[in-house]
């Protein structure tokens, strides 16, 4: 942002502060939250949506944030880039400067650079791919862990599994990809090495051809690095022809729908996913108060965004402020007391603790601690 | 036979399998060319929307207490090609029909729109989302050495088969031996002339975006029985990829559009057996544009005379 942009928005913040303490009480703070709520991966959207509002809403009922209101403002990307770069515009035109969001690595990162220059500051309740934080963003943090370590915890159960004979495959994107290839190399490290590391494309419906080659090499182990609507069928139809290796994914694939898809055959499949969040028993009320509105709570990100929210506003409250800048600043020195746990970030805005764990997924939609 | 026969038979199988459904939609390309020369880009929604109906008649069937699968699919298939054809006749009445004479581009936008127009229809009446439906046929039957490699073909692939092979033959019965069948052929010869000859070409053309539409919903039933999952947007790709067959077989041929079906299926099945999966669009496509290059009215179509 050049120096006259920045005077620009300084005296538009300063006469909306003017303005604000004019029109008393009943203003309000929005938030954005942007993420795919149409598109094959809406699920994921839902789970952030049904945090956020959770959080917002425990926090308005507390008070609000130095005496504003908090109020969600949706987006929807589709998870699509073209269109998450479209949506940072607009929430830049809307002068919303708060944004919890995206979701899709691919997503978040082209709308991210758009952040940064503007001074928005961004929490991603569930990007995982390195490279985000990796531009020396300043606006930029997450609650959620890295693919690097879900790859490498991903590795690490599989070393201790010892297939005979381990194929990853992946789906061409950012995500899928950038896991798989984590997982090859840190097992090729370890003395394991893949007999098959594959691209499929995203969107694909027919893995036939793929599904016999597994079964010609002899695999007994797949890792898929992707999301749930390919992996889904790959199980479906690997069932149908009579294959049955042992199926582990990313986070990326747990979700309700991969039952819907799959059917009997997601029975025992394994995942890394973020800890089990809404079991731990000091987020028992915000689980029931969620519940009490007819939303699902276990979702892998339902309480990683609620958490992005209390991130944003425990600054806020703790600098007196909205600045964005100033936000930051107390969010990379300071660490805040989340649903998520204690979290303290590096100079990247990542984490400094990893958040997931390896987890069974059940047909029925739950999930338990893999052995 | 050897595990690697065994593993070519597979992906043979596998290969047809995709191949005939493409075939299935190609056919609609290729008839709508063949008589108007023109690309019904709205082809692949009809096909979505005739997956659409199989999954919400199914899943209303099975709701209401129905158990007998034949008699469920049936009705679904009945209802599917009726619900199709009629969108298929609407397609035409509404974006080619008054526009007919007019520039050659005017349609074709026009296709596109509509194309757009049903996919968003479905998004607003139906949701963006994934609609899964749970496998309906299972079971298969398998052979060769389960040590070295087993060959499978579920019941469901022999039904894709047996349906599809079902269909092109009352479909070239029709035309080669029906009133209507020899009027439409005698339209794709010379529209103006079969016009002269009193016939009403009008009807003709409606009758081919119904014919096209009724083997469109034919696929959207096996393709998602067989895949169990559709959203808005299969149209597209199932679209593109029965377009670029029916370009492949000699777009206005129907023999032509099975054969290139087949090949593109094929094709793309053996390309994921011996390379990577990923490069199988790339190798299917290069295939495509070779084939044209050498052949540019496709495998089995007629070059294009200039017409005085």
């Amino acid at each position: 942002m050049n120096q006259f942009r920045k005077t620009v928005l300084g005296l538009s913040t300063a006469i909306c502060i003017m303005g604000m303490s004019a029109a008393a009480q009943a203003e309000t703070l929005k938030i954005a939250l942007a993420g795919p709520a149409t598109g094959p991966v809406a699920q994921y959207g839902d789970m952030q949506k049904i945090g956020v509002m959770a959080a917002i809403e425990d926090i308005n009922a507390a008070g609000g944030i130095n005496g504003m209101q908090l109020e969600g403002v949706i987006y929807d990307d589709a998870c699509d880039p073209k269109q998450a770069v479209a949506v940072a515009n607009k929430i830049v035109n809307d002068g919303i400067s708060h944004v919890v969001g995206h979701l899709c690595s691919s997503s978040t990162e082209p709308a991210s650079d758009i952040y940064e220059e503007e001074g928005i500051l961004m929490i991603t309740a569930a990007s995982t791919s390195p490279s985000i934080t990796e531009k020396g963003h300043q606006m930029v943090f997450r609650t959620i862990g890295l693919d690097s370590l879900q790859g490498s915890l991903a590795a690490d159960y599989i070393k201790s599994v010892k297939p005979k004979r381990l194929a990853v495959i992946h789906d061409k994107q950012q995500y899928g990809e950038g896991l798989a290839t984590t997982v090859r190399d840190s097992l090729k490290g370890a003395g394991i090495e893949a007999a098959m590391f594959e691209g499929v494309t995203s969107g694909d419906k027919d893995f036939s051809a793929l599904i016999a080659k597994l079964k010609k090499e002899g695999v007994d182990f797949v890792y898929y690095g992707g999301y749930h609507p390919e992996l889904g069928l790959i199980l479906r139809q690997s069932a149908e022809k009579g294959f049955n290796a042992q199926f582990m994914g990313p986070e990326g694939i747990v979700n309700a729908d991969l039952a819907k898809i799959a059917g009997e055959a997601m029975e025992g499949v394994l995942a890394t996913a973020p800890k089990s969040f809404d079991q731990n028993p000091v987020n028992q009320e915000r689980v029931e108060r969620i519940k009490a509105k007819g939303e699902d709570s276990t979702g892998p990100f339902v309480f990683t965004a609620y958490a992005a929210v209390e991130v944003m506003t425990n600054a806020m409250t703790e600098t007196n402020s909205t600045d964005t800048e100033k936000l930051a600043e107390y969010i990379r020195a300071n660490g805040v007391s989340t649903a998520i746990g204690d979290v303290k970030y590096d100079e990247k805005g990542d984490l400094t603790e990893s958040t997931f764990l390896v987890y069974r997924l059940h047909k029925d939609g739950s999930k338990t601690a893999a052995e | 036979m050897s595990e690697f026969s065994l593993y070519l038979l597979q992906q043979l199988i596998n290969g047809l399998t995709i191949g005939s459904t493409y075939a299935l939609i190609a056919i609609g390309y290729t008839m709508v060319y063949g008589i108007i020369g023109m690309i019904n880009f709205a082809h692949g929604e009809i096909y979505m929307i005739g997956s659409y109906v199989t999954f919400i008649v199914i899943a209303g069937l099975l709701g209401m207490g129905m158990v007998s699968l034949p008699i469920i699919l049936i009705i679904a298939l009945v209802i599917a090609i009726f619900i199709a054809s009629t969108y298929g006749w609407t397609v035409e009445r509404v974006a080619y029909r008054p526009l007919r004479g007019s520039n050659r581009l005017i349609p074709l936008i026009s296709a596109i729109g509509m194309s757009i127009f049903l996919q968003n229809f479905v998004v607003l009446a139906q949701g963006a989302r994934d609609v899964a439906l749970p496998p309906q046929i299972t079971g298969g039957w398998s052979f060769g050495d389960a040590s070295s490699f087993e060959v499978s073909i579920s019941y469901m692939q022999m039904m894709i088969f047996a349906a599809t092979f079902i269909t092109m033959t009352v479909l070239t019965l029709f035309i080669s031996r029906s009133r209507m069948g020899r009027a439409c052929r005698a339209c794709s010869e010379d529209l103006g002339m079969t016009n002269l000859l009193g016939i009403d070409t009008n009807k003709i053309i409606a009758l081919t975006f119904i014919i096209g539409a009724a083997l469109a919903a034919v696929a959207g039933l096996l393709l998602g029985l067989y895949y169990g999952v559709i959203n808005p947007f299969v149209g597209f790709i199932a679209g593109l990829k029965a377009f670029t067959a029916a370009v492949l077989g000699g777009i206005g041929s129907i023999p032509g559009a099975v054969l290139g079906g087949l090949l593109l299926g094929v094709t793309e099945a053996m390309t994921a057996a011996f390379f990577p999966a990923e490069y199988k669009d790339v190798v299917a496509f290069g295939l495509l544009v070779l084939i044209l290059l050498v052949r540019p009215s496709g495998l089995l179509g007629k070059p294009e005379v200039e017409k005085v």
